[in-house]
């Protein structure tokens, strides 16, 4: 059995004050339906992916309530796992059809965070990690300051490397009118930026942002409109300690180490096949993890490779990573970000991503994480 | 507030942990701090692996810049975490100074 991906779209993602969850879910999910010309109608179940609807909104039961403000009524599940809630959420959409109970399924991707104040919203957002991390006041950028601290002191990363991240994926989001961000910045304005967790400062930080986006998985060929559709080929899952203190190693994310070789493995796939990649850098410093544990670097030779535009659209010569501005760039609504991830490979691979496509690409991976590392998640897309 | 059953759960926890030795392997100062722990900004959160192999994620106490280091010898050591209201109870945890 194949899984298709027949529609996807995703909302403009940013501070969105005058949009509700309600109807950044409706937006996302029409235009999904549109881009595969298909009706509620026929939709087998959905799979919601969000993190923060019980703590900030004080709504749990979001399959319920997504179903029923979609005009599904069709099984409906919530999926979470932290900022890799969207990638679960396919990944479990993709097994639901592979079981053959359901056929069209809609996966969905939300998050609305800007209608409270930052402290509190980190303070949530903390609840990623484990109880110790959250006692110790260690919020997000705290843990990923720990791993940059010691990929810097063992590597030599240094912070302008890590600001070349940052960069990069604020040119790639000038390009996309969905990005919550839509002006370039440089090294220096990095380096200068106020620190948030020494050594990462506001700008080696993703924002604090709203937005949805949904896709339409399908195993039936009838429904397959693309002469050329884009295949799931790889739908993997890995989990690994859920605070940092008890990680074998803070040099990598094992978690996605294993979801990327075995995502590989299934695929028939190495790293040098893949030609576009959107990959979780929630920090500067994970994008470099994310390059090192997928196997697209050595360890400790990412930093300088991204630095010299190796991945920026444009410069490389093969593989572009972040096109959409990741989430430093386009913007991290927690929940969303997984499925817009590959929502842009999508339209990559279908040569409709405007300013931003990256050649001919047939090969796309997407890479989620959730907390620190004890949740990743990547996918890996065809189209021929 | 931070529910007093946890508090009394935790302390089976405190008291296994504390007075215990360790080297700091990495470290950081947060200056942006969440909700509850704003008057303690800045503030460093380190991980230490503690003689007996076991490692934790705490908070910095008594120190000064250059213990702020990888291979920093600490003791671990038994603090309030956070600020409370007058009628909670007052929650104790573990946090680290250097030795």
């Amino acid at each position: 059995m194949k899984i298709y991906i027949i529609g996807a779209a995703t909302t403009k993602f940013g501070e969105l004050w005058g949009v509700s969850p309600r109807a950044l879910a409706r937006e996302a999910v029409d235009s999904a339906l549109a881009d595969a010309k298909l009706q509620t109608s026929d939709v087998d179940a959905l799979f919601v992916g969000n993190m923060l609807s019980g703590m900030l909104g004080g709504q749990e039961h979001i399959g319920a309530f997504f179903a029923e403000e979609l005009g599904l009524s069709v099984p409906a599940f919530k999926i979470e796992g932290a900022c890799a809630s969207g990638g679960l959420a396919l990944h479990n959409a993709v097994n639901s059809v592979l079981s053959g109970q359901y056929t069209t399924v809609v996966v969905l991707g939300v998050e609305k965070m800007t209608d409270h104040k930052p402290e509190d919203v980190a303070t949530a957002l903390m609840g990623a990690g484990r109880e110790g991390e959250r006692l110790a006041g260690a919020t997000f950028p705290g843990l990923y300051a720990l791993l940059a601290r010691v990929h810097m002191a063992t590597f030599g990363t240094t912070e302008e490397q890590l600001a070349a991240v940052a960069v990069k994926n604020h040119y790639h989001a000038s390009l996309n009118p969905n990005a919550q961000f839509q002006t370039p910045i440089t090294i220096a304005q990095v380096m200068k930026s106020s620190c948030v967790a020494d050594p990462l400062k506001l700008l080696d930080c993703s924002p604090i942002s709203d937005g949805a986006a949904a896709l339409i998985i399908t195993s039936d060929k009838r429904q397959i409109i693309d002469k050329k559709p884009v295949e799931i080929i790889a739908s993997v899952t890995a989990t690994d300690s859920l605070g940092l203190a008890q990680r074998e190693s803070l040099l990598e994310l094992k978690s996605t180490k294993k979801a990327g070789q075995k995502a590989y493995a299934l695929a028939h796939m190495a790293p040098e096949d893949i030609g576009v990649a959107e990959v979780h850098d929630c920090f500067t410093i994970a994008e470099v993890l994310a390059m090192e544990d997928l196997g697209f670097y050595k360890k400790g030779k990412a930093a300088i490779a991204i630095a010299n535009g190796e991945t920026t659209l444009g410069k490389s010569k093969h593989l572009v990573v972040n096109p959409s501005g990741g989430l430093k760039g386009c913007g991290h609504p927690v929940g969303a970000t997984g499925v817009k991830q590959v929502v842009e490979l999508v339209d990559q691979l279908k040569g409709r991503a405007g300013r931003r496509q990256c050649g001919n690409a047939r090969i796309g991976l997407a890479h989620n994480v959730g907390g620190s590392g004890a949740t990743a998640t990547v996918h890996i897309l065809m189209r021929d | 507030m931070i529910s007093p059953v946890k508090v009394w759960r935790n302390q089976k926890f405190v008291a296994r942990m504390v007075a215990r030795r360790g080297v700091v392997v990495s470290w950081t100062v947060i200056r942006v701090p969440p909700a509850d722990f704003g008057y303690q900004a800045p503030y460093p959160v380190v991980i230490v692996r503690l003689d007996g192999g076991e490692s934790i994620a705490a908070q910095m106490v008594d120190y000064e810049e250059k213990h702020l280091a990888i291979g920093q010898k600490v003791i671990s050591v038994v603090r309030r975490t956070i600020q409370t209201e007058t009628d909670d109870v007052i929650p104790y945890g573990i946090k680290v100074k250097p030795i």
